[in-house]
């Protein structure tokens, strides 16, 4: 049996818990969080020993891993820790607050044989991972362009009491709700080389940004856009659409289903020309114990699988993550950039020219006249 | 847990459970193969008068029973079932609570106990409880989850007052977080505060079946109602589609199909005929959303039944 520690018990915390409880090689053994309120419902109720201070639960109790739920800005130091006591690590998206920060975390494992990995559950989800699988064929030719969107309803209005609305503490639509649509071209298409003409827009939130767009440029001659809106009120639930192009035909994934339309027949794997759609309820396999989406057991089961193997070539690692750490710092420089350069003066001419012959004619009329 | 609740048991009380029940999903603009037919769904039900016409439809084609989520727009359904007390004499309600989304945003922004606070402190009725929220804290919820858990189904239910309730559901997001967690304790209190408040049976919606059907049955919950996806695909049946058959014909309780059609994946006749074959299911919840469908479905599970 694997020991399992807990340290953050929010709403991912509690997800990742129900599924863990119920597998058959793992035992929960601590549960930390600040608030006591929680603490006290968790001893009453499930049993497992509580801590507020997660170093005192690591070097207390023997730990194989611990599943890291907090806010980001505590992630580094806490993974750090776990690293020292050679701990195998799940920590919930983002890795780092700062590249430089995901950089040293990174660096602390020093080659150490411990399993790491990133909640970027996109990655365990029955529609995305048919989708990698389809490109890695070459199906729709050589990829040229995309647009990877996400929008939700998750902030209608300003949000100062949760972190999730502080920018320090890692709030905001970028870290919080766009590293999902950001990893998820990094999945499929891999990390861009530039990012140019990006936006971080305020629509609700008075301290962070409440929609993201960027442009990605790849040196191998891919180019996309990300757009990213969570105040968008018009999604019942959080919702991605990508469109991938390619120079045989393109894919327009959701969650629910994807569609492909090629230019010939492909019967590697079973498509003709023209749409093709294929549903979640087709794809989907079902998990060992379902709670909120099969992607949250398959990413978990997989993390506790790679320990049991011994594997740290994970499919979500803190490498992989530190893609979208990378990249998310260079929208926001970025965007700081492109303000910079914006003095106020209109950079759009506009439709007729400011000073032509007619005009100045006109104006020495007007000028005799008066 | 209270020593009080005792243990729930209704072996030898046979509930009466309804063999065509008429479901909600389609009013929400829930559709689990395609965003653009939730959004069609949406744009269709935007009003309560396009959900009404099509609920009186359903009990027109003599469909009687009707399982509700506890949405915003559920008490306005049951304002126009009350209101026409008389045309709906023979209502039968399967209430399933609670409509999570309905507190997604709130519990982003405040936190779980926040968010729960804020619920029961905008319930009018609940005074001594509200001073309790405020002079200890949040102290309530790490004293007595049952409480709690009781108060939350209180407010659900005011919805539904003076109508025929047969059996309240927990919802399958909570029922499935609060199986992994493995609390017998709640599920329990649960069983037997929906029994004992509102005399009717207490059910659990699932998307693991045969995991729940054994800890239920473990907790001495005997021949309970679990309502989960049954389909001929196997879509959202966790493990797989053959440990759900193995326990519908193996274990003893009360298993009712949604879902039947997969969101459109299934023929009717296909979808319905798979699971009219299987032995032991009670009842059959579906949707539609024009009256051709609903008398067509309606039709369908009579004459495989």
């Amino acid at each position: 049996m694997l020991k399992a520690g807990f340290i953050g018990f929010g709403r991912m915390g509690i997800t990742h818990f129900s599924i863990l409880n119920t597998h058959p090689s793992v035992e929960i053994t601590g549960v930390c969080d600040q608030s006591g309120t929680m603490l006290n419902m968790v001893k009453k109720y499930v049993g497992v020993e509580v801590y507020s201070d997660y170093r005192k639960m690591i070097v207390e109790i023997p730990l194989d891993f611990v599943i890291i739920s907090t806010p980001p800005d505590s992630h580094s130091e806490i993974i750090r820790f776990a690293i020292d006591n050679n701990i195998h690590t799940f920590t919930e998206k983002p890795f780092a607050l700062t590249v430089a920060d995901g950089q040293q975390t990174f660096a602390h494992l020093e080659n150490k044989p411990l399993v790491n990995q990133v909640g970027y559950v996109n990655r365990f989800h029955d529609v995305f991972m048919e989708v990698k699988k389809l490109l890695n064929t070459g199906v729709i030719g050589k990829v040229k362009n995309f647009n990877s969107e996400m929008y939700g309803a998750i902030v209608l209005k300003d949000s100062k009491a949760s972190w999730r609305g502080k920018r320090k503490m890692g709030g905001g639509c970028m870290y919080e709700f766009a590293s999902h649509c950001i990893d998820l071209v990094v999945y499929l298409l891999g990390q861009p080389d530039k990012v140019v003409g990006s936006v971080m827009q305020s629509i609700y939130s008075s301290d962070v940004e409440d929609l993201v767009s960027s442009t990605f440029i790849y040196n191998n001659g891919i180019r996309g856009t990300v757009m990213v809106n969570w105040s968008d009120e018009s999604y019942r639930k959080p919702t991605f659409i990508i469109n991938i192009f390619g120079t045989k035909g393109k894919i327009t994934a959701y969650k629910q289903s994807y569609k492909i339309f090629l230019k010939s027949n492909d019967q590697v794997n079973g498509f003709h020309k023209g749409w093709n759609t294929r549903y979640i309820t087709d794809i989907a396999r079902g998990v060992r114990f379902y709670v909120r989406g099969n992607e949250f057991t398959r990413q978990l089961d997989y993390f506790v699988d790679c320990i049991e193997q011994g594997r740290t070539d994970n499919i979500a690692s803190f490498a992989e993550a530190l893609k979208t750490d990378i990249i998310m710092e260079e929208i926001i420089k970025d965007t700081a950039l492109s303000l910079a350069t914006d003095d106020g003066a209109p950079q759009i001419s506009p439709i007729l020219p400011k000073s032509s012959r007619r005009s100045s004619i006109w104006k020495k009329i007007w000028e005799y006249l008066k | 847990m209270e020593k009080n609740l005792g243990v729930f048991k209704i072996m030898g009380n046979e509930p009466m459970l309804d063999r065509v029940i008429f479901g909600d999903n389609q009013f929400f603009g829930i559709n689990h193969m395609s965003e653009e037919k939730a959004q069609a769904l949406a744009e269709k039900f935007r009003d309560l008068k396009s959900i009404t016409d099509v609920i009186d439809i359903a009990y027109d084609c003599g469909i009687r029973a009707f399982m509700l989520n506890t949405h915003e727009i559920a008490k306005d359904i049951c304002d126009h079932w009350r209101q026409n007390s008389t045309r709906f004499a023979d209502l039968r309600l399967y209430p399933s609570m609670p409509y999570a989304h309905k507190y997604a945003s709130a519990v982003a922004e405040k936190g779980i106990f926040g968010a729960l606070k804020d619920i029961i402190m905008a319930d009018s009725s609940v005074g001594e409880i509200a001073g309790m929220l405020t002079k200890g804290g949040a102290s309530l919820f790490s004293k007595d989850m049952i409480k709690v858990m009781q108060l939350l189904v209180d407010i659900e239910m005011k919805a539904f007052r003076d109508l025929n309730v047969r059996v309240i559901f927990l919802q399958n997001i909570v029922t499935d977080l609060l199986l992994g967690f493995g609390v017998k304790d709640v599920f329990v209190a649960f069983a037997s505060y929906i029994k004992e408040k509102y005399g009717a049976e207490p059910g659990f919606v699932t998307v693991n079946l045969p995991h729940l059907v054994n800890f239920l049955l473990e907790c001495g919950i005997e021949n309970p109602i679990v309502c989960s996806t049954i389909n001929k695909t196997g879509y959202a049946m966790n493990p797989d589609k053959e440990l759900y058959e193995k326990t519908i014909v193996e274990k003893e309780f009360h298993p009712m199909a949604m879902s039947i059609l997969a969101s459109g994946a299934i023929k009717p006749k296909e979808a319905v005929e798979y699971v009219c074959r299987m032995p032991n299911i009670r009842s059959i919840v579906f949707g539609a959303s024009s009256k051709q469908h609903i008398i067509e479905t309606k039709q369908l599970i009579e004459n495989y039944s």
